[in-house]
This record gives C-alpha cells, sequence and structure tokens, in this order.
C-alpha cells in the first residue's frame, strides 16, 4: 500500500491528522495553481486554497483512490472552487471555464478509450492554459516520484534537451540502460497524466478517463 | 498493420529525432499510433516545463490555521439545508401575496413570480415527502450497495447525487443540480473494467428522486459504477456519451 492510499483510508476514516499530511504533502500546489488561476487576486488564491481542503475534507467520502491520484483529486477541487470565484467577480467571464463538453454518437466517449488527442491536438505549445498549469503540478508530482537515475535521466532530457547519446555521455549509464529509464520514465509520466488529468478536469475528454 | 515502434516514438516525442516519411506516412493513417504519439508529445512539452516546480513554496502559515478552524466546525449534512433553504425562499416571498386587498391588475406582474414561488414551495415540501419516503420505509429493505455520484469535469461542480441500492433489488436515487437538458437523464451501470459494458437501469423524472428496479441478474460486483447520462430524444437505446454524474458503489 503506497503511503497516498494509506493516507487516503485514514482521510475517509475521519481523521483530521490525513488532511493536515495531504495539506503537507500537496497545499503548496493547491496554492500554486490557484495563484495561476486568479493572477493578481491574492485573497482569492488563499481562500480557494482554503475552500479546497475544507471541501475535500467535509467531501472525503468522495474520494476514490482508484478514479485518481490524491493530488489530481484536490486539483480537481482547487480548479472548480478558482473558476467559482471568477464567475462570483464577473459572471461572463470565462477564463478558466472548461471547454464544452460534447461527444457525438459518432465518438462516444464512453465506448472509445479516450485520447489525449482530444485536447489539444499538435498545438500544445500555443499558450498557458489552466489545463496545462494542473498538468505540469501533476507531471511534476510523478517525476518526483521516479527512482532516482530515472528521474535524473527524465530531466536531463527535458529541461537540458540532451539526446540519448549525450545521456550516456552525461550519466556514465550505458545505452540501454538510458534508453530504459527514458522509455520506463515517460510511461510513469504519460499514464498519471491520463489518470489525473480527468480528475483535475484538465481534459475535456469523456467518461472512459475516470476510470 | 505494423505500429511505430514504441521506443520510436518516445524518440520522435523527444524532438531527438524526426520523422521518416513512412512514419509521418503511418501516423497519418494510423489513430492508434497518433495518439499515443501526441499524447507522449504532451507529455514531453509538459516536464520541460516542470523545473520550476519541484521545490514550491508552502502556503502562508496563516492558511492551515483557517482550514483547520473551519474543519471543527462541521457543516451540517448538505440535503437538510438544501431543502430548508428551498422552503425559506418562498415562505418569505409570499409575505406581500397575504395581503388583504384583492390582487388588482397593477399587481398581477408582480403576482406571478409569487406563483411561480408558491409552487416551488409546493415542489419543496413534495420533495420532502419523497424524501421522507424514501428514507422511511426503504430503511426496512436493507442498504446492499452505496454511491456518491459525482460531477464529471464539465458538469457543474455542484451538481451530484447519491444512490443507494437495497435488499429487493431497488436502485434509489437522488440526484440535484443537474444540468437542464432538452433530451433526457438516464441511469447506467457500467463495469469500469471495460466501460463500452453497461446495463441500462431507467430514466430519471424530472424528481431528484427515483427509485428503479435493477434489471434481475445484474451482478453489481462487476457493474458497480453507476453513470447518469444526459440522452437526446433521438429513439438510439445506446448511451449517448454523455455522463454526467460517475460513481462507484460499494458495500
Amino acid at each position: 500500500m503506497s503511503s497516498d492510499d494509506e493516507l487516503a483510508e485514514r482521510l475517509r476514516d475521519g481523521d483530521e491528522r490525513a488532511l493536515r499530511t495531504a495539506y503537507d504533502r500537496y497545499g503548496a500546489a493547491v496554492f500554486h495553481l490557484a495563484q495561476r488561476l486568479l493572477p493578481g487576486d491574492a485573497t482569492g488564491a488563499e481562500d480557494v486554497t482554503r475552500s479546497t481542503f475544507v471541501a475535500a475534507w467535509n467531501g472525503r467520502d468522495a474520494f476514490d483512490p482508484a478514479r485518481a491520484t490524491m493530488l489530481g483529486w484536490l486539483l480537481g477541487i482547487a480548479r472548480r472552487k478558482a473558476v467559482d470565484r471568477l464567475r462570483q467577480a464577473d459572471p461572463a467571464s470565462t477564463a478558466v471555464r472548461p471547454s464544452p463538453e460534447s461527444p457525438s454518437r459518432d465518438t462516444p466517449a464512453t465506448l472509445t478509450p479516450d485520447t489525449p488527442a482530444s485536447r489539444s491536438p499538435g498545438t500544445p505549445a500555443s499558450r498557458d492554459t489552466p489545463e496545462l498549469a494542473a498538468d505540469r503540478l501533476i507531471v511534476a508530482d510523478e517525476l518526483a516520484r521516479l527512482p532516482a537515475d530515472q528521474r535524473r535521466t527524465l530531466e536531463l532530457a527535458f529541461f537540458d534537451g540532451l539526446t540519448q547519446q549525450q545521456l550516456v555521455a552525461v550519466t556514465g549509464l550505458p545505452p540501454d540502460v538510458v534508453r530504459s529509464h527514458i522509455r520506463t520514465g515517460m510511461a510513469h509520466l504519460r499514464r498519471r497524466w491520463e489518470v489525473d488529468g480527468a480528475a483535475s478536469g484538465s481534459r475535456s475528454a469523456g467518461p472512459s478517463r475516470a476510470l | 498493420m505494423q505500429h511505430l515502434d514504441h521506443d520510436r516514438l518516445v524518440l520522435l516525442a523527444l524532438s531527438e529525432e524526426h520523422e521518416e516519411l513512412t512514419e509521418s506516412d503511418h501516423l497519418a493513417h494510423c489513430a492508434a499510433c497518433r495518439h499515443e504519439m501526441e499524447a507522449l508529445r504532451h507529455v514531453a512539452f509538459v516536464g520541460s516545463q516542470v523545473q520550476d516546480l519541484r521545490e514550491l513554496p508552502p502556503p502562508p502559515d496563516h492558511l492551515w490555521q483557517a482550514i483547520a478552524a473551519d474543519i471543527e466546525r462541521p457543516a451540517p449534512p448538505a440535503p437538510v439545508v438544501d431543502l430548508a433553504t428551498r422552503r425559506d425562499q418562498p415562505s418569505a416571498g409570499r409575505k406581500p401575496s397575504a395581503g388583504r386587498t384583492a390582487p388588482g391588475r397593477s399587481r398581477r406582474r408582480w403576482l406571478a413570480p409569487l406563483v411561480a414561488a408558491a409552487a416551488a414551495a409546493v415542489l419543496a415540501v413534495a420533495g420532502t415527502v419523497t424524501v421522507d419516503r424514501l428514507t422511511g420505509p426503504a430503511t426496512a429493505e436493507q442498504v446492499t450497495a452505496v454511491a456518491t455520484l459525482t460531477p464529471l469535469a464539465t458538469v457543474p461542480a455542484s451538481a451530484g447525487g447519491d444512490v443507494r441500492v437495497t435488499s429487493d433489488g431497488h436502485l434509489h436515487i437522488d440526484v440535484r443540480d443537474l444540468p437542464l437538458t432538452t433530451g433526457f437523464h438516464e441511469v447506467w451501470l457500467l463495469d469500469p473494467d471495460d466501460p463500452t459494458r453497461m446495463v441500462a437501469v431507467g430514466n430519471l423524472p424530472e424528481a431528484r428522486e427515483a427509485v428503479l428496479p435493477v434489471p434481475a441478474g445484474t451482478d453489481l460486483n462487476r457493474f458497480r459504477l453507476v453513470d447518469v447520462s444526459d440522452e437526446p430524444h433521438d429513439g438510439d437505446a445506446t448511451h449517448s456519451g454523455k455522463s454526467l454524474l460517475r460513481g462507484t458503489l460499494t458495500n
């Protein structure tokens, strides 16, 4: 049982210390997202963070570790709270409103595996969005959970743009180990993104994501 | 069809190498590879931006104090608040109509909302009665499984619901704040391990609550994911793909 599962169990049992642990672990990420979604509204970011954890406590029975990680769940709540706040401030605001979902009968979301392509195929880099802000926090969290060697290899590839050849030279690891680290690491990040994109509302995809 | 090697997709996603012509051709025609590629590209793109997120500053200290104070005042159960609010609002609005004078023409204009308010009051009371009826005799039947329905990402966060399955094979469902539909709302039981497998349970009436018989022989251990969908009146009995609420049945 991972410590996150254990934490979820204690939370659902009504253990207030579990909420504190969740806050210590994910409070910074939730606060960061709130600040991104409500730029220039410091009070708002604090209020959203606060109401997110209060809502998580009151709605702890609804948390299903099979559907999302705790971070994904919390970011999803935070996003909705931020949207609520924006709407209160300016009912016409669409700044953080999730794009409308209308899967047609031709592509019933229930019947086809969800595809990340439904998000922003081909144009991932164009602009910063609430989705991206949540995605970054989720990917960063997963990256931090990878075994040290895998993480280091991926960080060098991501941040420094090193090729596999260069990675071999820099890390001193054999080429097949580097390749394996990249493959395994990417698979973990991709899976996590798929799972938590649903919970944090970062993807306008259908029901299958929630599974 | 020979799919592209996954390692190769990862390399391409990391922009380490360029697609060969044959690969571009395959990607253009193969949705599976293309989606995988786009997913990997997105993850790599996101990954390249997380350098500054590894050490996030903690929120201000006073924030936890506020949270701790909030959770020590437990919120009253939501349904009670909900119904009470509904009851209170119309009664406050009804005051003017208690005046003795017969409603004249000039009053008609503001009477219309009052009539609506009175109707809402009736509805609210009816709602209470239904709740009582549901929680009353139903408790005689043993509850065998429960689920809390939560909204999907595109559905307003206030939407939700509760489900109880009783030993007499009925599914008691209580929903709130569902988005308006030009069609109708339908309840399904899905197999979370293979969401293409599902059992249609029935339609939700206008009311918040409904009691629907679970089709005989349904394995609730398998079909344990309750799903409420928005269905158009198109004569197509299959799931529209537009899910609104979901929740997993637990014993």
